[in-house]
């Protein structure tokens, strides 16, 4: 184990490499792909790694990126790449096919607002776009936590009674370009860590054909089973965790992260790197005496409903931040988890960040100015708070 | 060197030497420009203080970070782990690359005793009642990295070099940067990085309160929200972005390195790029401003232009000598004969290519000129010394009859003596003597005496003459191009074998290359490392021996001297051709004249006379003699015009192949002369080579430092401010922000980057 100075993009690549790296036994690593800003700096950094046994595809689009890696998982190779906003909105597609094939493709984000007009800084509405196709989605709050979801994602992507692609998202710049001192893990502990890839579906010497068209019964059966396999994820994670620790010696974060939530009548819930400026929001206003609390949702497919609703019990006020909008109705994470909160608890709105604005801990302190005089319970109305 | 460097390992032993005084969090802001390196410069900051076991965030302002567009980056230091990830508002440390960007926006937030380290060229004392509140610090990181040779040919980067003065600043050891430099790569900007820690100036805090704007300004505060529905007409502010720039491009021709080789002191780019650009006459009315022998120079000079041809780094060197044949043999352009404003009479003695060069000079600048040449007609060694397959006669005879045709009397079989040489100081304003060298080297062994062994160049002016006829094996002694000469004729003339004896290796011969092979080509053998050391028979020659050869220490010329050894052998041989060059004779001189810098004194008089080509500097090329043929015609003019002192070089920089933008050039092959075969060519003296079958070389010339109005610049400019105009380009300086984008893309170093005066 070592630490070293890596930007978050440099940090994917290179958990990526490790866990490329542990598949050399079985059928290697492949990945596929094309660079847009913010997200170009980890292919960059992939294709200077050395794999015994794969390679990184130079592809002509993100469309191909994402289909030489379903090519290169539906024949059992650990398959990886990454993009960012409308580079992901010409890869929907794709993704899509990934996810009904149930491929384990791990795919890294650094989220970035679509255009036009061009846009190049961080929003979550490019990942969010892909929140009903049935990939495994993680939001990151810093340097460490994406070096360490990529290689949980492998992980869990791969487990058989999961089995379909995972997203993790770093927010553009602020996080994908930022370098800070990472913990890079050992090969053998990666090795550990990441059993051999092995798909059930796995292509083979007898040919046949993935996604061939099916009939409404069996269209219906299969979104079952992926639903099925989506609610069962975070207990697969806590074991997924555990497993991490035992062999790194340091446990990833939690599918929701509470940060002095217990005691809180106020709670703040954001997501990516809002959440860790909240912290030390709440480091400040802890100290002026509120009982102030953060909860950061890292998982939001499948979205840990019980964690959460749990962490809403007793709440007084609950503000939802959102880098991002549904257009028509507010915020994503506000509009999925107002209905968890107790009856009688105001859940608010606060739109930050959007198309990349700086959110200040000042701004975390502002929206708890605003919140503080709403006692009135009801359909919380949206507000535009920075 | 490559400052966009990843992220290094750092994970290595602290550095436990935390200054005093600084609080934490601890943030820190760069200001600077697009291409300056302030998010790697921050990055070591952060690298820095990771040494010293503290906890690092940092990052860039990244979106408007184009080149020269103001851009800041931030470091943020902590004992505990860092939550936030905002910007830097309320800097501790500012550090400015760019003094150009100082003002409010960068002030900003600044808390009153915060360290301000500014890159400026004006000293510590210019700031005198400015930034008072601030622990200023100043140093010239610029002219610093400049020295240092920092950054690209266009743009200086800073980032490492100020860091020294920082790392003053913060009470810290350089050798902590050390660490820091080697772990992202930079360990050889270290030196510029002491120079500036040892140049840094500092001025503590005056008044803590002082003028600069604190907390209240601008960018520190929240910026307003307006409604998110709301639909806001935002025009942009008229923006003269040329108020940024510290530096400015302009168009700036450079030295090609042809031009600075030949020896004639051709206009070697000029000529080329206007062969391909307006046609053979256009490009020999430029070669006959300094070239009155074209025809000859485009076939037999050594060419030293192409040597040093930048192309020769990428594809092969331009066929330069061949496309001077070109123009010579495809443009019947006269000069035009200048009106001197006061018209000299000038006598030249020696009709060789010094004499010729020298004469034509003056003759076209207005003056009389009177030629005395000692042989029957003129043309020295062109004449006599260079075989017909080679330099065709008709050849030299353009050329002559080009420079005749301007106000020059020819005096032919004009032998002069001292006597006649101090008699034309009477009849002419001035006089230049052009004699050439004296008589060849000959060999002091045994057998030198007998028949058949002969001087080369009197062989060669006897196959000049008229056919001559040899048979059996020919052994011809030397290695420069009268002894290829000789080789090549002597098969010409019938010889069965032609051998040729050398001291030295073949990589040492000063002949021409091309000739060398094409003597190979036509069956001449080489002997190197030999060399004769006595000739038998019985009347006619008829064996030589010829001792081995060792290469011996290097030499004053860097040729390695060569050691005769002990070890010989005899070989046959029905002929010796004797090529060891020539000394120089001055039986000429009075015995009161001596000559000094070119020109005869007696006593301490000077006299109007003047000595040029190998008489005087006995550099032994065609195209050495047309030079200083040149230069000594051109000072005689000046000396009796009074005035004193050389011409000055006008130099501007040589373009290295480093300066030259190979990716901008597709590769091409260089077009090769036709060649008659070598079977059909060694039994005739027609001309063997015919040249090229067209000017298209020419189009491979880079036009190293010299503008081709390419557009390049024009495409590259980020912000569309370069425009055509007339025969070059117009920058409008308002809005150029001074990236330099143009002047590094310049594929041919006609441009260069400017620091602005303020």
């Amino acid at each position: 184990m070592s630490a070293q100075l890596l930007s978050a993009n440099h940090g994917a690549a290179m958990a990526a490499t490790l866990a490329g790296r542990a598949n050399r036994e079985g059928r290697g690593f492949c990945g596929g792909v094309y660079p847009i800003t913010p997200s170009t700096e980890c292919m960059e950094f992939l294709c200077l790694q050395e794999i015994e046994k794969g390679r990184v595809v130079r592809t002509e689009s993100e469309h191909s990126a994402m289909g030489v890696c379903i090519g290169a998982s539906a024949s059992g190779a650990r398959a990886f790449t990454a993009t960012s906003s409308n580079g992901l909105a010409y890869m929907a597609e794709n993704c899509m096919a990934a996810a009904n094939l149930r491929l384990p493709v791990v795919l890294a984000v650094a989220n970035r607002t679509l255009g036009p007009p061009w846009n190049l800084w961080a929003d979550h509405g490019d990942a969010l776009m892909l929140r009903d196709l049935g990939l495994l989605q993680f939001f990151c709050a810093d340097n460490q936590e994406v070096f360490d979801t990529v290689l949980c994602a492998f992980r869990l992507a791969e487990d058989p009674e999961v089995m379909m692609p995972a997203m993790v998202c770093m927010d553009g710049f602020i996080l994908s370009h930022s370098v800070t001192m990472t913990e890079i893990s050992d090969q053998e502990q990666v090795d550990r860590f990441l059993p051999l890839t092995t798909i059930p579906h796995q292509l083979g010497h007898t040919p046949h054909t993935l996604g061939q068209i099916e009939v409404p019964h069996q269209t219906e059966m299969h979104r079952q089973q992926h639903h099925a396999a989506m609610l069962g994820v975070p207990r697969v994670y806590e074991g997924v965790q555990d497993s991490f620790e035992a062999i790194f010696g340091r446990r990833p974060a939690d599918a929701v992260q509470a940060y002095r939530a217990d005691d809180a009548e106020t709670l703040i819930v954001s997501m990516g790197t809002i959440g860790a400026t909240v912290e030390r929001a709440v480091t400040m206003l802890r100290a002026q005496g509120h009982r102030v609390g953060a909860l950061r949702v890292r998982m939001f497919r499948p979205l840990p409903v019980a964690a959460i609703r749990k962490s809403f019990a007793g709440k007084k006020r609950i503000a939802v931040i959102d880098r991002n909008i549904s257009l028509g109705l507010g915020g994503i994470l506000w509009g999925e988890v107002r209905a968890l909160a107790e009856p009688g608890t105001v859940v608010q709105n606060y739109l930050a960040g959007i198309g990349g604005g700086d959110v200040r801990p000042e701004h975390i302190v502002s929206v708890l100015a605003d919140l503080l005089p709403r006692q009135v319970a009801g359909l919380p109305e949206m507000v535009e708070a920075v | 060197m490559n400052h966009q460097s990843h992220a290094g390992n750092t994970g290595q032993a602290h550095t436990n030497v935390l200054p005093v005084g600084l609080s934490f969090p601890l943030e820190v802001r760069v200001h600077g420009r697009g291409g300056q390196g302030g998010v790697t410069c921050a990055k070591l900051i952060a690298t820095l203080y990771s040494q010293m076991g503290l906890q690092v965030q940092t990052f860039g302002d990244y979106g408007s970070e184009r080149s020269g567009a103001p851009v800041q980056a931030y470091t943020r230091v902590d004992r505990v782990a860092i939550a936030n990830r905002n910007k830097v508002y309320r800097a501790d440390h500012l550090i400015v690359l760019d003094r150009s960007l100082m003002g409010p926006q960068v002030l900003s937030g600044a808390a009153p005793g915060a360290l301000l380290l500014l890159n400026t060229g004006a000293g510590l004392d210019s700031y005198a009642g400015r930034y008072t509140n601030c622990r200023l610090g100043t140093v010239d990181a610029t002219a610093i990295a400049r020295e240092h040779g920092i950054g690209s040919n266009a743009v200086v980067i800073v980032n490492t070099t100020i860091l020294g003065a920082y790392a003053r600043l913060l009470g810290v050891p350089l050798a902590v940067l050390e660490t820091a430099y080697a772990s992202l790569g930079l360990s050889d900007d270290l030196a510029a990085a002491q120079h500036a820690y040892d140049a840094v100036q500092v001025r503590d805090v005056i008044r803590p309160a002082g003028d600069a704007p604190t907390t209240s300004v601008l960018s520190a505060e929240m910026p307003a929200v307006g409604p998110l529905t709301g639909h806001n007409v935002d025009c942009p502010p008229t923006l003269m972005t040329g108020a940024w720039s510290s530096q400015t491009p302009s168009y700036q021709d450079h030295d090609a390195p042809c031009n600075l080789a030949c020896p004639a002191g051709n206009d070697v780019v000029g000529f080329v790029q206007a062969l391909g650009r307006d046609g053979a006459e256009a490009a020999l009315a430029i070669l006959l401003r300094t070239q009155p022998l074209p025809s000859v120079c485009g076939r037999v000079c050594p060419a030293p232009c192409m040597q040093s041809c930048n192309r020769k780094s990428f594809d092969g060197a331009v066929n330069i000598r061949s496309l001077e044949r070109w123009i010579a043999d495809h443009s019947d352009l006269r000069p035009v004969q200048q009106a001197a404003e006061r018209r000299r009479r000038i006598a030249v003695v020696g009709g060789g290519p010094a004499g010729l060069s020298a004469a034509y000079q003056l003759a076209l600048h207005g003056h009389g000129v009177a030629i005395y040449e000692a042989g029957p007609a003129l043309g020295g060694v062109l004449r006599s010394g260079i075989p017909a397959f080679r330099l065709p006669r008709e050849a030299l005879q353009r050329d002559l009859d080009r420079i005749l045709a301007l106000d020059i009397d020819v005096h032919c079989n004009s032998r002069l003596g001292s006597d006649d040489l101090r008699r034309l100081g009477d009849d002419y304003d001035a006089t230049i003597v052009c004699i050439g060298f004296g008589p060849a080297f000959g060999l002091s062994i045994p057998g030198a005496e007998l028949d058949g062994v002969e001087q080369g160049l009197a062989f060669l002016e006897r196959v000049k003459c008229g056919p001559v006829s040899l048979q059996g094996q020919v052994l011809v002694v030397g290695g420069g191009n009268t002894a290829i000469d000789c080789a090549r004729s002597a098969l010409r003339c019938g010889a069965t074998a032609v051998k040729l004896v050398y001291r030295r290796g073949r990589e040492d011969m000063p002949a021409i290359d091309e000739e060398i092979e094409d003597a190979e080509s036509e069956g001449v053998r080489l002997a190197l490392y030999r060399q004769p050391v006595a000739f038998a028979g019985n009347g006619n020659v008829s064996s030589a021996l010829l001792a081995e050869v060792e290469a011996g220490a290097p030499d004053a010329s860097g040729r390695r001297r060569p050691v005769v050894t002990q070890r010989a052998s005899s070989v046959t041989c029905d002929k010796v051709l004797l090529a060891l060059g020539q000394g120089q004779d001055m039986d000429l001189l009075p015995s009161d004249w001596e000559i000094r810098k070119d020109r005869a004194w007696r006593g301490d008089q000077a006299e109007q006379t003047w000595f040029a080509g190998d008489c005087a500097s006995g550099d032994g090329t065609v195209t050495h003699a047309i030079g200083n043929g040149r230069r000594v015609a051109l000072a005689v003019l000046r000396s009796l015009n009074g005035e004193a002192g050389e011409l000055p070089s006008g130099a501007t920089g040589t373009v290295a192949p480093a300066q030259i933008r190979f990716s901008h050039f597709e590769v091409t092959p260089p077009h090769r002369d036709k060649q008659i075969s070598p079977s059909a060519r060694r039994v005739s003296f027609e001309e063997s080579n015919l040249g090229l079958s067209g000017p298209e070389e020419a189009g491979r010339c880079f036009s190293c430092g010299h503008c081709t109005q390419c557009d390049t610049c024009l495409l590259y400019c980020p912000d569309g401010v370069i425009r055509r105009s007339g025969d070059g380009y117009r920058i409008d300086v308002n809005y150029c922000k001074g990236c330099g984008m143009c002047v590094a893309e310049c594929p041919r170093s006609a441009m260069e980057m400017h620091e602005k005066t303020t």
